[in-house]
């Protein structure tokens, strides 16, 4: 049982504020869309709450079984996708993955990262260099890189971009699997993809 | 501390340098054993390096407070510490130089006094372009404190590899404050000197936090709209 | 390549003979550790800066620990500086005609200096590559902490080649003590300037 608290976050750049006074709270098994205009902050709360950027004001806690994940362990809790996030172009799929499972401390099986892979289609490519792939595999990978390490919190910015039909169904069966077992916030504008989650918080108000 | 208490500081430490600067040039006499009247630069350049030493070690501490506690205060002390302290760097070189001309005949010989001032020159050169090239207010202030700790764990090798390259003419005995080679006179106003400098750092550094809190109270008011 | 062509240029306008042998051990130690120093910060300042023009720096503060990405990147800078000296010390010495009277201190002197280089400049790297107008704050930043170092360095080489009784041995001790000061206090401060 995972909590996510975002209490009364703001932040600015310099003078331009972005948002201010955002709250929430998420149980296991909730998922939440987070929608606003271009520009409104949706990354950059996804960024916040993945420990990346500081806000200006306020503070994000994440609980697993009611004990406070200290901020330095957040990251083995955490899996996140978006936009700006790459993943190294000199390695194939596979490597890419055995570097993610080496630095997260995740035993590494062939066999377990080609299931995984298999979920988003990927199997077929799995040898070849990820800087041939086009940017909907990319987005494949990327979100296998989330879920290496299957993380109770799920950032999920943006996640259809780039992707067909098939991707975007299993971008749909990652979002319910994940809600058996963590929480998954969801930035995006896209109304299929908003459908996906329970409650929405709209950034622009 | 009050307005009219920095009045009165104000009005006292000008008529105290008034003094010492009249005193020393008027009434102390020229230490035996240098050309002329050269010896009197002591009373400007040795205060000088002294309140650049105390200013870059203020500098350092109030760095680290600031990466502990990340209070904005520690790093506008931080700041305006390590630009005074630059300012009295520079100073004393240049009297510095002027002595060695003067005594040695050339401006410049790569004594390891001025080997190492050159070497904190240069620290603090790039410590303020760091701290212009990183454009968050946050990451500046964090990096310049980093800076700051990792160019002042440099400094001590400096002392142990200077010395094997050359031999200082410095002249330290002859002038030291606590030496024989100076008489009572010249202590008291030599002393006299280095609480004066003293006193007017405190006073600039004062101001410069003050302008520096006031500048940055302006941006969060502009947030705060 | 940069390191060759300046290796070259000076070869190529001093040549062996030039310089009297008297003055030699001191210019030799000058010119090698100038084009070990310049060649290796083109380098250098690449690796954390690689990672920031990829869009690579999240995902790595994202999944790995701050002191191993110091550790691996502190670890492939050595690795370049080593490859780097390899090519460019026996070059230098066929091509100069540099007489080494204590190769083994000598060959410690360039190890223990190519320790502190890569532990002095990985952290600057790390910042280097969140701000603006990054080569040249590189260089600028990376100078004055080497500056120490690269003294004991030509130091140390000019007594390891030409001393007497291998007096170069306390330089090598110093450009150790450097080496691992510098890494200890990086590795402390990494993870302020990484988690930023």
């Amino acid at each position: 049982m995972c909590t996510l608290k975002v209490i009364s976050i703001g932040k600015h750049f310099s003078s331009t504020i972005l948002f201010k006074d955002v709250s929430f709270v998420l149980n296991s098994g909730d998922v939440v869309a987070i929608t606003g205009w271009n520009g409104s902050g949706k990354s950059t709360m996804l960024r916040i709450i993945a420990g990346l950027v500081r806000p200006s004001a306020g503070q994000v806690e994440m609980f697993c079984d009611n004990k406070p994940i200290p901020k330095k362990a957040r990251r083995q809790y955490v899996g996140m996708v978006a936009p700006a996030l790459a993943l190294y172009d000199e390695l194939t799929a596979l490597e890419n993955m055995e570097f993610f499972c080496r630095v997260r401390g995740v035993a590494y099986d062939r066999k377990s990262c080609f299931n995984i892979l298999e979920r988003v289609d990927l199997v077929k490519h799995a040898e070849k260099i990820c800087g041939t792939f086009s940017s909907g595999m990319k987005q494949r990978l990327k979100l296998v890189q989330a879920l290496i390490h299957k993380p109770p919190f799920l950032l999920l910015d943006e996640p259809g971009c780039n992707l067909d039909s098939r991707g975007i169904k299993s971008v749909k069966n990652i979002i319910s699997d994940q809600r058996t077992c963590g929480i998954t916030v969801i930035a995006s504008n896209e109304k299929r993809e908003v459908d996906y989650a329970d409650s929405i918080v709209n950034l622009s108000n | 501390m009050g307005r009219i208490k920095v009045m009165i500081y104000k009005i006292l430490l000008a008529i105290w340098m008034n003094l010492i600067i009249a005193a020393v040039f008027l009434y102390v006499e020229p230490a035996a054993g240098f050309p002329g009247e050269v010896s009197r630069i002591l009373f400007f350049h040795v205060p000088m390096a002294w309140v650049a030493t105390l200013a870059f070690l203020l500098s350092m501490i109030a760095s680290s407070v600031y990466l502990i506690t990340r209070k904005v205060s520690a790093d506008f002390l931080a700041q305006s510490s390590a630009e005074l302290g630059f300012l009295f760097c520079f100073l004393a070189t240049v009297t510095g130089s002027i002595f060695a001309k003067a005594t040695w005949g050339s401006f410049w010989n790569w004594d390891p006094r001025e080997t190492s001032i050159v070497m904190l020159l240069m620290i603090y050169g790039a410590y303020f372009v760091l701290r212009s090239a990183v454009p968050d207010h946050e990451k500046r202030r964090v990096f310049a404190g980093v800076y700051s700790i990792l160019a002042f764990c440099t400094v001590p090798f400096l002392v142990f590899i200077v010395p094997r390259i050359t031999s200082s003419l410095h002249p330290e005995d002859t002038l030291n404050p606590a030496g024989p080679g100076m008489d009572m006179k010249t202590l008291i106003f030599f002393l006299g000197s280095l609480c004066a400098y003293t006193a007017l750092f405190v006073w600039m550094l004062r101001l410069k936090v003050r302008m520096l809190r006031i500048m940055d109270n302006e941006q969060g008011v502009k947030f705060k709209i | 390549m940069f390191a060759l062509t300046t290796l070259v240029a000076v070869s190529f306008s001093i040549g062996s003979f030039r310089i009297e042998e008297s003055q030699r051990p001191f210019l030799y130690a000058v010119l090698l550790w100038i084009i070990l120093v310049f060649s290796a910060l083109s380098g250098l300042s690449r690796s954390f800066v690689k990672e920031q023009e990829s869009g690579t720096m999240d995902i790595l503060k994202l999944s790995a620990r701050p002191q191993a990405v110091f550790l691996g990147k502190l670890f492939f800078n050595l690795s370049m500086l080593g490859v780097l000296e390899l090519i460019i010390v026996p070059a230098f010495i066929l091509l100069m005609g540099y007489k080494i009277k204590f190769p083994g201190c000598f060959v410690a002197m360039m190890v223990t200096g190519g320790l502190g280089l890569g532990a002095g400049t990985t952290l600057v790297a790390a910042m280097i590559a969140q701000a603006n107008a990054r080569g040249a704050l590189f260089s600028a930043l990376s100078f004055p902490l080497l500056l120490p170092l690269i003294i004991t360095a030509i130091k140390g080489s000019e007594r390891a080649a030409y001393g007497i009784s291998a007096a170069g041995w306390p330089e090598v001790k110093i450009a150790a003590a450097y080496a691992i000061i510098m890494v200890t206090v990086s590795l402390l401060l990494f993870p302020l300037i990484w988690e930023e």
